[in-house]
């Protein structure tokens, strides 16, 4: 339906008004929400992180993708929640103790809600209990932990640990990212997976969460 | 000792004063601070370019005027002449004299913005490296132009949000601020964006080891030919690999 082509078409090119009206005029058809979401959305945002991943789009152009994305999700939200309809997922996400860079973790924010996931993003400079009371009270499986600067990855371990003092480690999946993060490293403080993309974090969680 | 020291250029003033001080030989390179706007790895190939540029047999060690620095030291590799490198997570810990210091104090004000003589004569209009389609630090106007009103709003609220959680200038006075033109410009930095402003003592002893060759294994990490220096992520901060 040309609606829905539309809808793709605006949400990789960022054009967030464009987005908006089709999702309208989609809805106004008739096009149930899931489809609109599992159909469209989440494959124009994996056509943005697959850009992204070979240096077609930068940061930017991913931000403005979000943005049409999240207008599209404003209008289709409230509907889902009425069909009682569960998102792939539910993941904590914020960036760890001491660090105020929120840049990429925005932008794995929007791609995981992109991805069909519900997400419940804690901000910035978040202390280590407070990922694990909000992953405990809102029953979310995965964790998303995001540092950009080295001094700060220390709170990442220091976070892994909060939950397993909690008796909940086994509870949720722990996914690590950032700027200056490996594998090895995600590996040596007890993540539970590691990607060096917002594109690759959306893949990364939809294991986690089937495994 | 004939050394050869290869630093970043925010450190001009300070590895200067180090270097005339120091009991050996010491030949200076100085890099841009641009590299670092690369991201690791391409800082660590333009690093490990003028390590390979350094010829043989002439100087005792190669000194790095740098910290791991967003993992932009991560991966270098001691050719023919060993390397030296501070054990410290970027400049600011080198400026403050110790990695314990600047952990501390970074506990203390995880909003802090740091200015030193470096970051202000040779930190702006440095971007010249940075592949310019990654947009950071670009003003508004060039982010409408390029996206348009509403978009390049949008982008510039959006990348730049993370500093409104900001609240504190942090200049680190080493006593090379000749004039008093450094502090007040840093100040006036600090006013404009309404942030308190604080003048941090720094303390150039662990740079002047740096190019005195006191390099003790808590403070330095020395890679010998043939090993690389890599990211340790504990508290050592790096470490040499064979």
């Amino acid at each position: 339906m040309p609606e829905l082509d539309k809808l793709h078409e605006a949400v990789i090119e960022g054009d967030w008004k464009a987005a908006s009206a089709a999702t309208q005029a989609a809805i106004a058809a008739g096009v149930a929400p899931l489809t609109i979401v599992g159909g469209y959305l989440v494959p124009a945002m994996d056509e943005v992180g697959r850009r992204f991943d070979c240096e077609e789009y930068y940061v930017p152009e991913m931000l403005l993708s979000a943005r049409a994305m999240k207008a599209a999700m404003e209008i289709v939200r409230p509907l889902l929640a009425a069909t009682g309809a569960e998102p792939v997922g539910r993941v904590v996400i914020g960036t760890v103790k001491g660090d105020l860079h929120d840049i990429g973790k925005n932008l794995v924010a929007s791609m995981l809600e992109g991805g069909g996931f519900e997400v419940i993003d804690l901000g910035a400079d978040v202390a280590p209990e407070r990922f694990v009371e909000a992953a405990a009270a809102r029953h979310a499986g995965l964790v998303a932990l995001s540092a950009l600067l080295t001094v700060t990855m220390g709170s990442m371990k220091t976070t892994i640990d909060a939950f397993q003092a909690a008796g909940l480690r086994e509870k949720v999946k722990i996914m690590v990212g950032g700027a200056p993060l490996t594998r090895q490293y995600a590996d040596a403080i007890g993540a539970d997976g590691y990607t060096d993309s917002a594109g690759g974090a959306v893949a990364l969680a939809r294991r986690l969460v089937a495994a | 000792m004939r050394l050869k020291l290869i630093s970043c250029e925010v450190l001009f003033r300070e590895m200067c004063d180090a270097c005339a001080h120091s009991p050996h030989q010491v030949d200076l390179e100085f890099l841009p601070k641009g590299l670092h706007d690369l991201g690791g790895k391409p800082m660590a190939a333009k690093i490990q370019e003028a390590v390979d540029r350094t010829p043989e047999g002439v100087y005792e060690a190669i000194l790095l005027g740098y910290g791991l620095c967003g993992n932009g030291l991560d991966g270098l590799t001691a050719r023919h002449t060993r390397l030296v490198l501070p054990r410290a997570h970027d400049c600011i810990a080198l400026l403050m004299g110790s990695r314990e210091r600047y952990q501390a104090y970074f506990e203390q004000n995880p909003g802090a913005y740091y200015r030193s003589t470096g970051w202000l004569e040779r930190g702006k209009g440095l971007q010249q490296l940075t592949h310019d389609t990654i947009g950071f630090d670009q003003p508004l106007e060039s982010m409408i132009r390029k996206y348009g009103e509403d978009n390049g709003r949008y982008l510039y609220e959006e990348m730049t949000r993370y500093r409104s959680q900001y609240g504190k200038l942090t200049f680190i006075e080493t006593g090379l601020e000749a004039g008093g033109g450094f502090i007040a410009e840093a100040a006036a930095e600090a006013r404009e964006c309404g942030w308190i402003f604080e003048r941090l003592p720094g303390d150039l002893a662990w740079l002047r080891r740096l190019v005195d060759g006191d390099w003790a294994e808590s403070e330095f990490v020395v890679a010998g030919p043939g090993q690389r220096i890599a990211a340790s992520y504990d508290s050592g901060v790096v470490k040499v690999e064979a």
